[in-house]
């Protein structure tokens, strides 16, 4: 018999040393500081925060790229990326990232733990992290994450076994790593971080399997978490009265912060959108309104209190979570914020107080009930006796879903991609374990008869103008100085609208359908706008009817040729 | 109608699941050994995982964990075709040639509970049966648990 002499095998390798990847990137972000995320509109060649300014509008002044030369508008270069082996939600992935740009570097995430440097100019992979997610995370809506936040040579993101780390800029390399939710829970984090002052915020998911959502800030420095804000209140604190006395309701009660929100540093609050109360859709398992569900909750960014709060579904039996953006915004020297809810209606509250000023709806179809311009909300189709079907409008996804609205300073209006679909549910009650969905119905989303639109409207509620689709629009808006609202659709065209008219004005075919934030900036005076692509996540939810629409997962990046005049004809 | 209960172990053995080109083209996943892995002083984990011959599935395919932290996975191929090993870590995944009849250490760090696949990513090794398991067991630490009473479970 012959025995078998074993040689050593080659060494291990990080898996990244097998690609283009530099090693590092230019330390740019060493110089990112609180004062400058503060006046980030005042360099418009960066994208300094998730929303490019505190104030959430997703606007730049860049102007290079304008309604005359937009038509010229050509593909400057795409970093594409493909998962190797099973991951986590195989079937759900999607790329809803907003890339950050610092200087001509780009920060991106992606789904399933992936974070890249890129040279903003030529699409070049500096450096890549890769943090390791268990395959059985639970994941309501898909393998996903929204983004990174840049500060102090530091890259901070969240991962989808919530986790909140930090990166060094340059390297990739891991500073701090803390554990900020419990997966046996159901707990997970999408969201793309907050940098304030010296403090990153980042709130919980999980509100689809019976968590207690909450917000946190962690020490920029150490990863040392600072305070800890829990939207539903135990038995006795404020609010705790809006759920039922007896039982654990408030425990499993939901309201997660899984959306970036925006902050006032004159009021010192951070306005966060919640989510919806779990059960989902079965109301009666806990009877009233269920603070600080579906709410806009403004929380002082030094202690994490709420200082106010305005819900805008109250007793959801919907899923009308209001986790989407806060937009900050001036009028009549009022200081006011803009939130469009999945319910339908905008609110228009003042964002010192929590007072409303104007609600007014933003889809051609409501019929789950009505909300009057004096915030009178009076429900009238909902799942409530066990088994019977319902159907109504919007549907679980909402009007709109998380993705961003923009608003021009330049125009006053604000763009708003808009889903007009409808979904049957009925109440299927079940009992509470950790870690399973927990819904409380059946549900099924509309596959036809639905639309889409990018709407335009002015603070009065006003319809200035109206782009159709035929599919809803599930993608941020992205609006700029050169007077261009660009928005991706379900089918993969990424297009430029006139702010003023909604005119098509440019479009371009990017082969997957979008699902993100785009961004805008420059390079040594030339103008980019970023897109990440990649179709997937809670399709089943807001349009099912593109379930077999097929999955991306590339940045592509648009400019001008050279030599176009900024000020040249079409 | 057969199902695969009560005794999953025979079914699997009489339908011929559990090797290569069967019932099956090539293995089914997850139908290898279990093993533990061997904690030192220190907590930090070891394990020694091989390549059965002619039956691309690793051995153990399915390794534990008492918990997440660092671990040295040993892998000895004792096939007699190159394969290789993506594992998973915190940073970026470690990658391992194996060419026929040898052995390599890998070192990687896994966050906490939950189980992460690792496979042979060449060819469809994967496919034919070399993807495996690291389960991790345990809690999150307290800091991360919310502050509720204790919820059931499944």
């Amino acid at each position: 018999m012959t025995t078998i002499e074993y040689r050593p095998a080659p060494p291990p390798v990080n898996f990244g040393s097998l690609t283009t990847a530099t090693g590092t990137a230019p330390p740019v972000a060493a110089d990112v500081t609180y004062e400058r995320i503060l006046d980030a509109r005042s360099e418009p060649q960066n994208w300094l925060t998730y929303y490019g300014a505190y104030d959430g509008q997703r606007y730049s002044p860049l102007d290079q790229v304008d309604t005359e030369n937009v038509t010229q508008l050509k593909l400057a270069w795409v970093f594409s990326f493909a998962p190797q082996g099973l991951h986590a939600g195989q079937s759900t992935y999607a790329f809803e990232n907003c890339p950050i740009v610092v200087d001509g570097v780009m920060y991106a995430s992606g789904w399933d733990g992936w974070v890249w440097a890129l040279d903003a100019r030529t699409g070049q992979l500096l450096w890549q992290y890769k943090h390791a997610i268990p395959f059985d995370t639970s994941l309501c809506c898909g393998n996903v994450n929204r983004g990174v936040a840049v500060a102090n040579g530091k890259v901070f993101v969240c991962t989808l076994n919530a986790h909140v780390l930090a990166l060094d800029a340059t390297t990739g390399a891991c500073i701090w790593d803390v554990t900020s939710g419990d997966v046996r829970a159901g707990e997970s984090l999408t969201i793309a971080p907050l940098v304030v002052k010296d403090r990153v915020v980042v709130g919980s998911s999980g509100g689809e399997f019976g968590v207690r959502g909450h917000l946190d800030a962690y020490d920029m420095e150490t990863g040392e978490r600072v305070w800890r804000c829990y939207t539903i209140p135990k038995p006795g604190e404020p609010g705790s009265e809006t759920w039922p006395a007896d039982g654990d309701a408030w425990a499993r009660g939901g309201g997660n912060c899984w959306i970036t929100g925006t902050f006032d540093p004159d009021t010192n609050l951070l306005y966060w959108g919640t989510g919806n109360p779990a059960p989902d859709f079965d109301g009666e398992v806990r009877p009233g309104d269920n603070l600080h569900t579906d709410s806009v909750i403004a929380v002082d960014a030094d202690t994490g209190e709420i200082r106010w709060h305005y819900q805008c579904t109250p007793h959801d039996l919907w899923d009308y979570d209001s986790n989407m953006e806060c937009i900050l915004f001036e009028q009549d020297g009022r200081k006011l914020l803009a939130h469009f809810d999945k319910n339908g209606y905008c609110f228009v509250l003042d964002r010192t107080n929590g007072e409303r000023v104007n609600i007014f709806p933003f889809v051609d179809r409501i019929t789950w009930g009505e909300i009057t311009p004096d915030g009178q909300v009076t429900p009238r189709i909902y799942p409530d006796k066990e088994g019977e079907e319902v159907h109504f409008y919007p549907g679980p996804a909402g009007a709109k879903e998380w993705t961003h609205a923009s608003y021009s300073p330049k125009t006053g209006l604000f763009y708003v991609p808009v889903q007009d679909i409808g979904a049957t549910v009925a109440r299927r009650r079940r009992e509470f374990k950790e870690s399973i969905p927990y819904w409380g119905a059946a549900v099924v989303v509309d596959a036809e008869d639905m639309a889409g639109s990018v709407s335009a409207f002015d603070a009065t509620g006003q319809e200035v103008w109206r782009w159709r689709n035929d599919l809803p629009m599930c993608a941020s808006t992205l609006a700029t100085g050169g007077d261009l609202v660009f928005a991706g659709t379900p089918s993969g065209q990424f297009v430029a609208l006139d702010a003023r008219t909604g005119e098509l004005l440019w479009q371009f075919n990017c082969g997957s359908g979008h699902h993100s934030s785009p961004s805008t900036y420059s390079v040594d005076g030339k103008q980019y706008i970023a897109v990440p692509v990649g179709w997937g996540a809670w399709v089943e939810g807001f349009l099912p009817g593109m379930m077999g629409g097929p999955h991306g997962q590339a940045m592509m990046v648009f400019s001008l040729p050279d030599g176009i005049d900024s000020s040249g004809g079409r | 109608m057969t199902t695969l209960t009560p005794d999953r172990s025979e079914m699997i053995r009489r339908f011929g699941l559990d090797k290569q080109n069967d019932a099956t083209l090539g293995r089914m996943l997850a139908t290898g050994n279990i093993a533990q892995a061997d904690e030192g002083p220190d907590g930090r984990m070891s394990a020694v995982v091989r390549i059965v011959p002619d039956q691309l599935v690793w051995d153990p395919s399915i390794l534990v964990l008492p918990h997440g932290g660092e671990l040295d996975i040993e892998f000895v191929n004792d096939d007699q075709n190159t394969h290789c090993a993506l594992v998973p870590s915190n940073g970026d995944s470690q990658w391992i040639w194996l060419p026929n009849y040898t052995r390599g250490t890998v070192h990687v760090t896994l966050g906490g509970p939950g189980y992460y696949w690792f496979s042979s990513n060449v060819g469809n090794d994967e496919g034919r049966g070399l993807i495996g398991a690291i389960v991790v067991m345990g809690d999150v630490p307290a800091s991360a648990r919310l502050d509720r009473p204790p919820q059931p479970r499944p």
